[in-house]
């Protein structure tokens, strides 16, 4: 599946710039990812990073939030001025305003310290695949396990049977399935769902998940589609 | 040197009484002698004037009470060495009674008006001298950086210009008025509510009768700009001395203690503005070491679990040795690093650098994430979830909370046997949350369920399971960050079970969705 991913991308194999001061992490990062057939290129420094990223126009970067020059942050405010290539943020664990910081000022996606191969390659290839996808228009059917949601008729079906979701409840749920794979600040749920006005009742957001969550999940309290990324946000994982 | 004026002393005032009368004997007895050869060349109403001239001398560097003497002495001796009949003292001429009588007149009103004189002069110098030393104070008191220093310059100043001992008064944290210590032992007694009065009504408060009993007699307010800092004690230390003496300098005391007090407040604005300093810098550092380790930990940790996880996927393919080899080096890299992060969030919590971001949210939606998170961990054993009906919105930190489910999680799988579920039910009992997570293992060591919230206390001691006893501490300073309760206890039917509960407190209102407004957006706030 991995082989067909990269192919979409283009007839070129996918580039992905590593911005990492610790030389072993951009090591297997980069091994990683080449075994993905993907083409890489390193930067030791948010400087270097952002010249490489000029140079090289790669389909994905993958960015160390605590540069030894400057934070990430300033980085992926620097790189979203001239380019919507997606970020994959590397950080670590209770560090949860860095990375809400960092999505809101437009990283895609993040990954916690430590994290394994399995992991960086499954994200690296949804970012890869939402960036191929990107053009192609929306589809108008989308399905995960036993639910169905068919956004010209505005209809949920789950096991064939038709569910009644309340306005916002499919607003929310649209917003999640538009996104897919990504990582979704409260804020940004909030902005999108309820109106910018409303970007701090985060409790809203949180009850109407959970209600989503009783409807279309199979075990709500341990959900497989609708995640939870504590602190930060939330994810629709297909 | 002394300030306190004592009756007129003179230009000597080493010199004890009984000294000062032997010598205006002795300067009487000197006129005499001197004025015995000058007879012959005199008048005797020249000797008169010499006998006036000494008591008018004697007034003036002896005091009055010697010119007295000296007065009566004189005319005496006049009268037996130099008026006929000589050594004796019978007057035939009658005219010299009243020579006598206007010589003594003479030289009592000479005498008292010379001491009088000397006295306010000895008084004008000795006010001028406590002025000086008050302005000497307020300089000293502008100096000053420790309350002990406020204390002892106050000290200092009534011990020398008023001869009186003082102790300051301040109010503690619970604002009962404590003695404040200076470097000297003070021995003077305090009368608490006298204090407490002059403390609480803004106004000296003054008592005679206590004076020369070894209680302070004056207790004068501490007057700032913002409040009453203090009272200072007062009491006069000589006995014998005029006891309205200090109120006669009630002014001057008066003027000391605003001095006094704006040093007090001034000391303690320092000591504020030190404090929070010190506090910042502290901090600071504090949160600047713990990051700095976090990162030097995290960083070798995450290469670590990367580089033997890309083993697994090297090409060509490892043996199947090599590959378990590499499969057991990234379990055990992290593993250690989920100590890691165990040991600093325990060392954030106890240093109190954990501020909790609190919401209201369902408490569900940790325990899925937590469940998630653990992935592999929990591959081994199923999960049940039971939730009470109506569980409302509860108040806590959704990281910390997670943390708590994730360690108590994988105590659970660490020490019950493959296979068996894990449990854990929510429900609602005595007004507080209540989640009891439980497993099917071999339970806590008998004697150790409460023991097991220390640090380093593991609940079978020579567990060959891995660990090193931080999970259920970092549990406890969580729960009770978040003003909840946590207990372990075994099972009757095996097993060992922990409990915590959180406050539930009052959920804000979530509106109803208004099914009409299909497309509007929906409000989120009443």
């Amino acid at each position: 599946m991995s082989a067909k991913v990269t192919e979409r991308v283009s007839e070129r194999a996918a580039t992905v710039l590593v911005v990492e001061d610790e030389k072993l992490i951009r090591r297997f990062v980069r091994t990683a990812l080449e075994g993905e057939g993907c083409r890489v290129f390193e930067a030791a420094t948010s400087a270097q990073g952002l010249i490489e990223a000029g140079q090289q126009k790669p389909d994905l970067v993958v960015l160390d939030l605590g540069l030894p020059d400057g934070n990430g942050i300033d980085f992926i405010r620097h790189l979203r001025g001239w380019s919507d290539v997606p970020i994959l943020v590397l950080s670590a664990r209770a560090h949860e305003k860095d990375k809400i910081q960092a999505l809101d000022v437009g990283a895609d996606d993040y990954l916690t310290k430590p994290f394994g191969v399995g992991e960086l390659r499954a994200r690296a290839r949804a970012l890869l695949r939402r960036q191929s996808r990107d053009g192609e228009g929306a589809t108008p059917i989308m399905e995960f396990g036993d639910v169905r949601v068919d956004f010209s008729r505005r209809a949920v079906t789950r096991k064939g049977d038709a569910l009644h979701l309340t306005p916002i409840e499919y607003r929310l749920l649209c917003v999640l399935l538009a996104n897919s794979g990504k990582v979704m600040t409260q804020r940004h749920l909030l902005r999108e769902v309820w109106g910018p006005s409303c970007v701090e009742s985060n409790h809203y957001l949180r009850v109407y998940l959970g209600h989503l969550r009783q409807k279309l999940e199979d075990d709500p309290t341990q959900p497989k589609y609708l995640l939870t990324e504590t602190g930060v946000g939330y994810r629709f994982q297909p | 040197m002394s300030f306190v004026p004592k009756p007129s002393v003179g230009a000597f005032p080493s010199l004890l009484a009984w000294q000062r009368f032997a010598l205006a004997l002795l300067a009487c007895a000197a006129t005499a002698l001197i004025a015995t050869p000058l007879l012959k060349y005199l008048d005797l109403a020249n000797i008169v004037m010499l006998f006036l001239l000494t008591v008018l001398l004697i007034g003036v560097s002896l005091g009055l009470a010697p010119a007295l003497l000296a007065a009566f002495v004189s005319v005496g001796m006049f009268d037996f060495f130099f008026v006929p009949p000589r050594f004796s003292f019978e007057v035939h001429d009658g005219q010299y009674l009243v020579t006598f009588a206007v010589m003594l007149a003479v030289a009592i009103i000479t005498g008292q008006l010379t001491a009088g004189l000397r006295r306010q002069a000895d008084e004008s110098a000795a006010e001028a001298l406590r002025t000086h030393a008050l302005y000497e104070m307020a300089r000293d008191l502008s100096g000053a950086l420790m309350l002990e220093q406020v204390v002892d310059i106050t000290r200092d100043f009534l011990h020398k210009v008023l001869n009186a001992e003082s102790t300051i008064l301040l109010p503690d944290s619970t604002g009962r008025l404590q003695a404040c210590s200076g470097q000297k032992s003070a021995r003077l007694q305090i009368e608490p509510r006298l204090a407490i009065m002059a403390y609480d009504g803004g106004k000296p408060v003054d008592c005679v009768q206590l004076a020369d009993s070894g209680y302070a007699e004056l207790y004068l307010p501490l007057k700032a700009s913002q409040r009453v800092r203090g009272v200072v004690a007062v009491a006069s230390s000589e006995s014998g001395l005029a006891p309205e003496f200090l109120h006669t300098q009630q002014q001057r005391l008066e003027t000391m203690a605003s001095l006094v007090a704006i040093a007090v407040e001034r000391v303690h604005y320092v000591d504020v503005a030190q404090n929070t300093q010190v506090q910042i810098v502290s901090e600071r550092l504090r949160s600047s070491i713990l990051s700095a380790l976090s990162h030097d930990l995290r960083t070798p940790l995450t290469a670590l679990v990367g580089l033997a996880d890309s083993l697994t996927i090297s090409k060509p393919p490892l043996a199947e040795a090599a590959l378990e080899t590499a499969e057991a080096i990234r379990e055990q890299a992290e593993r250690l690093a989920g100590l890691v992060g165990n040991l600093l969030d325990m060392a954030r919590l106890n240093a109190g650098d954990v501020t909790l971001q609190k919401e209201w949210q369902p408490i569900e939606e940790v325990i899925g994430s937590s469940i998630k998170l653990l992935g592999r961990a929990l591959a081994e054993h199923p999960v049940k979830v039971s939730l009470a009906k109506d569980v409302p919105l509860i108040e806590f930190d959704a990281v910390l909370i997670e943390r708590v489910f994730c360690n108590l999680l994988e105590n659970a799988a660490k020490y019950s046997p493959p296979g068996l579920a894990i449990e854990i039910a929510v429900h609602l009992r005595d007004g507080k949350l209540e989640v009891a997570v439980s497993d099917s293992g071999q339970g806590f060591a008998v004697d150790k369920d409460h023991a097991v919230f220390e640090m380093f206390v593991r609940g079978q001691p020579e567990s060959s399971t891995p660990g090193v006893g931080l999970g259920l501490a970092i549990c406890r300073a969580i729960v009770e960050a978040h003003a909840g309760t946590i207990t372990a206890a075994n099972r009757a039917q095996g097993g060992a079970c922990v409990t915590f509960s959180l406050p539930l407190g009052e959920p804000p209102r979530i509106e109803e969705e208004v099914l009409a407004q299909e497309d509007g957006r929906q409000s989120c706030n009443p």
